[in-house]
């Protein structure tokens, strides 16, 4: 689950840059040519890419940096996410509150995420504001500064974010539970946002080295779209990002989650008028080649309303009021998530079961030609509705190029989905969907407790 | 921006109408980089029938959008039926004279296309969306929903029973039901307090009956506005539309104007209690204004500097220098008649009534200060560098040409738009505000912990009212409780 400096009220377009992303079995050819993409990689180590757009006068510029939650250890959970908080708070040039107002003057506007795996920093901006954004984006990387002011106030504006998206909320406080109880080894098992009394604790030293290990130039890449030629953007990063020092990355995440080797299961009581559920289940990363093959068994199995889980549990039984699935980029190891929101009355064992029984089904016997059409129709569709935006481009494009190493996969991903056949589907439902390899966590509504008058 | 707040409500899967409606505020235009923002050039053609088509070609991926507006919204439920409109809308794709609920959704997903139905306050609105080589399969598809629908009897009741279990969802997540209670409150007697989602109460005695009646009374070709903005080629797909709904035979549909909408004149407080809640969220205003106030620009340029975007007054005193929310923000959510004004955050409990105070004292502040030029004239950059994503798509241009017709609003909404920005001074951001940001009598929601924040709020307003969050409805009790 991705946390965000500012998300209260951010657009919900940025999500799923991967799982929905792609193409069926039209040219791909075609779409390369439709969206030509020029890299450069400077000499500090930072790889450029740009694509040019004339559609509206305005920029996308996002810089994936590759380092998440997954960085962290006990004690400092969450500190990747408070400091892409502390990215806005002050450098040497733009001091603390300069850079939001500086932007902000000039008609752009910033954001910026962080997952499991990496951190992201979005800049939107008019092409006026062009030379001022690589002036802020270089005074940062290379000169953040730590007033302790600063951090006493955004700690408690972190605290606030995360009674607003976990505390307060139940799919919020579940999703925690679920992954914590899935990964016992690796660093996953944590939330993005941290523990509480991990951001109540964290120190100054914390953050400065946090610093030094995630933010060199060379373990990033910077994305831009739109209204700009690569020779503009290449030129900019020569005055003003090339300068900056190339140094370590951070040390490699060694641990290895083991194989899951029984069903997990856990429930939360919580005052709620409706129960939840939530399954997870263990897949590899995402350059991993059954990255396909997944996301068209998902596709078959949970969008749309004739997916087959929408059938059975909305339409057919009447148990759920939605059923859905979800599963974010990853370098390593990660989950596979099933979220169902039981009707009222309904015990989330019976969704339980009907999931079951469908995965089973898409386990034992093949999808019909039509599913498996339908599904690469789907990828196609859901393709240009990524491209069709500046900013949904420079998201997708980055994270193919972090999360497979090359953002060419992205163009070769309606190759990829046209060659899974319906024996590529069977294995993997039959591989991952085992009852050995699920947590499940389920919400159970205890009675309101009375308020003290 | 105005969308913010509310966008959040759509992610939890109810109340998404009321999102249209606030989207739909911003306008538009293809800027060529020397002309400024440029609406990008569109036809509007009436059919015989009456009925108006509007067609804006868009290339760059090979999409098409329809955005469909009919002319009755929430405002058109009876009393004690809210959400009849929603209803209606939502059960357009759930069974034809020739294709059942699963046939359809079959036949739409096959071509990844996407078909769904709502109600705003105002209007009812019909989005799909198709790839350019299934334009014919898609035109096919939308016009057999929205001419042809049957509301089977069991299909009614499923989706009646989903949506009243879907609010009861989302009153588990305080945030998403801010809104309903707030118009609900804010709004007393005028139909804009009708929840367009409906409620747990109202959704149970809606029948299926209720939905037919609703349909024949409103969908017809003289009370509906199709816009279709993508890659084609407009000749082609005029022709094709014409052959689609000429046969959509006329219907006489009587319109009834909104009773003008009277502002709160005394302050009062409405405590939803939510036993558990470790943070209380707020919403503080009043009514504010209609889609074609003439001040309409102006009091965007202003609202961005008060609580508009991310340096925002509001934010900057409640998240940036104090701490006490990861958000806080302004907006006006204009509509046919004045629609609301809030201001919107929350705040754990123990900082409560500090967080509030701070928020008053930043609304007094813009009352007795005014704004300055420097703000003024980064606000006016702001908005203008951030205008153009707003018009990127097919999908956002189609949306906006059918709201700019509903609401009689011309092109210059959007060609005009930075003259307009522009031309605003201190002095008229100063009338602007006593005008049009309350100042005295405000109304609160609440929706928190009572018995940690009840007692420290009963200063902000000599009456109060308390509700549990489990109470089914919003606010007032319903009507039809009282039968």
């Amino acid at each position: 689950m991705r946390k965000a400096k500012w998300n209260v009220f951010v657009p919900a377009v940025l999500c799923a840059a991967l799982c929905l992303c792609s193409g069926a079995t039209i040219a791909l050819a075609q779409q390369q040519q439709e969206f030509p993409v020029a890299t450069r990689t400077l000499k500090n180590g930072m790889k450029v890419l740009v694509q040019t757009d004339h559609n509206i006068p305005n920029i996308a510029l996002y810089i994936f940096y590759r380092i998440g939650s997954r960085n962290e250890r006990p004690g400092t959970t969450g500190i990747s996410h408070f400091f892409e908080h502390m990215m806005f708070n002050g450098a040497k040039k733009y001091g603390p509150g300069d850079l939001d107002k500086v932007m902000e003057a000039n008609g752009g506007s910033n954001n910026a995420y962080t997952t499991r795996d990496v951190t992201v920093y979005q800049d939107w901006f008019p092409r006026s504001a062009m030379p001022l954004i690589f002036d802020i984006e270089s005074d940062r990387i290379r000169d953040l500064s730590f007033d302790p002011a600063k951090i006493k106030s955004e700690r408690e504006v972190v605290a606030s974010e995360r009674r607003l998206s976990v505390d307060n909320e139940n799919s919020g406080v579940l999703d925690e539970q679920l992954w914590a109880t899935s990964f016992i080894a690796h660093p996953y098992q944590w939330p993005v946002i941290g523990w509480m009394s991990d951001i109540e604790h964290w120190t100054i030293a914390d953050l400065k080295h946090h610093f030094e290990m995630g933010y060199a130039p060379n373990n990033a890449t910077m994305v831009v779209v739109g209204d700009v030629s690569p020779e503009e953007i290449f030129k900019l990063c020569e005055t003003y990002i090339e300068p900056i020092p190339t140094h370590d990355p951070p040390p490699p995440v060694t641990t290895v989650e083991p194989d899951q080797m029984g069903e997990r299961r856990l429930v939360v009581h919580k005052p709620a008028q409706l129960p939840l559920l939530m399954l997870g289940y263990h897949i590899p990363q995402t350059n991993n080649a059954d990255f396909y093959a997944l996301n068209v068994l998902r596709t078959i199995l949970f969008q749309g309303e004739s997916s087959r889980m929408y059938q059975r549990l909305v339409d057919k039984d009447q148990i759920a009021l939605d059923v859905q699935s979800q599963a974010e980029p990853a370098f390593d190891s990660t989950m596979l998530e099933v979220v169902a929101q039981p009707k009222q009355g309904i015990d989330p064992q019976q969704c339980e079961k009907a999931i079951y029984e469908e995965l089973d089904r898409a386990s034992n016997t093949p999808v019909s030609d039509k599913e498996l059409e339908k599904a690469k129709n789907i990828r196609l569709v859901e393709f240009y509705r990524q491209m069709r935006t500046i900013n949904g481009r420079a998201n997708t494009i980055g994270t193919y190029e972090v999360f497979f190493g090359d953002y060419n996969k992205l163009f070769d991903a309606a190759k990829n989905y046209s060659a899974v056949s319906k024996e590529d589907i069977l294995r993997v439902a039959k591989t991952y969907f085992g009852a050995n390899n699920r947590t499940v966590a389920t919400l159970v509504p205890e009675a309101t407790p009375k308020a003290a008058q | 921006m105005r969308s913010r707040a509310i966008r959040l409500l759509i992610s939890h899967g109810i109340l998404s109408a009321l999102v249209l409606a606030m989207m739909l505020v911003a306008g538009s235009s293809v800027p060529l980089r020397a002309q400024g923002l440029r609406m990008p050039p569109h036809e509007k053609v009436v059919l015989k029938n009456g009925l108006t088509v509007l067609l804006l070609e868009k290339h760059g991926v090979p999409l098409i959008d329809i955005s469909t507006i009919v002319k009755a919204g929430a405002v058109a439920d009876p009393a004690g039926r809210e959400g009849l409109a929603s209803v209606t809308a939502e059960l357009l794709r759930k069974g034809t004279k020739t294709r059942t609920a699963q046939q359809f959704s079959a036949d739409l997903d096959y071509i990844g296309g996407s078909f769904e139905g709502d109600a705003t306050s105002d209007y009812t609105v019909i989005n799909a969306e198709f790839l350019t080589k299934d334009l014919a399969r898609g035109l096919e598809l939308f016009s057999d929903a929205l001419l042809h629908p049957i509301f089977p009897e069991d299909e009614t009741t499923k989706l009646l029973a989903q949506s009243a279990d879907g609010i009861r969802a989302a009153k588990d997540d305080p945030q998403s039901v801010m809104f309903p209670y707030y118009d609900g409150y804010l709004y007393g007697s005028h139909p804009y307090a009708r929840p367009a989602s409906g409620d747990e109460i109202s959704l149970a005695k809606i029948r299926r009956d209720d939905v037919a009646k609703f349909y024949e009374t409103n969908y017809a070709p003289s009370n509906t506005i199709i816009a279709i903005a993508g890659e084609f080629n407009v000749d082609e797909i005029k022709s094709k539309l014409e052959q689609t709904f000429d046969s959509w035979p006329t219907r006489s549909v009587k319109s009834e104007a909104l009773p003008p909408v009277t502002p709160a004149k005394s302050k009062r407080l409405l405590l939803i209690d939510k036993p558990d809640a470790s943070q209380v969220y707020f919403a503080i205003g009043n009514t504010g204004v209609s889609a074609t106030d003439p001040d309409r620009v102006a009091i965007r340029v202003v609202n961005t500097i008060f609580g508009g975007r991310f340096t925002s007054q509001l934010n900057e005193a409640l998240r940036v220098e104090s701490g006490y929310t990861y958000g806080a923000e302004s907006f006006f959510d204009d509509r046919k008649v004045a629609g609301p004004f809030a201001i919107f955050s929350f705040t754990k409990n123990e900082t409560t009534t500090p967080a509030i105070d701070l928020a008053l004292q930043v609304l007094e502040k813009l009352h007795k200060d005014g704004v300055t030029e420097a703000q003024l004239k980064s606000a006016k950059s702001y908005i203008k560098g951030q205008f153009p994503p707003n018009i990127e798509t097919s999908r956002q241009l189609a949306r906006i040409i059918a709201s700019h017709e509903f609401y009689g609003l011309g092109d210059d909404e959007i060609n005009q738009l930075e003259a307009h920005v522009d031309a605003v001074t201190p002095e008229i951001a100063r009338q602007v505000i006593q005008k049009h940001f309350p100042a005295e009598n405000l109304v609160f929601v609440l929706i928190g912990k009572a018995s940690a924040v009840g007692p420290a709020v009963k200063k902000y307003a000599q009456t109060q009212d308390t509700r549990p969050i489990s109470d089914p409805g919003f606010w007032p009790a319903p009507a039809a409780s009282k039968k």
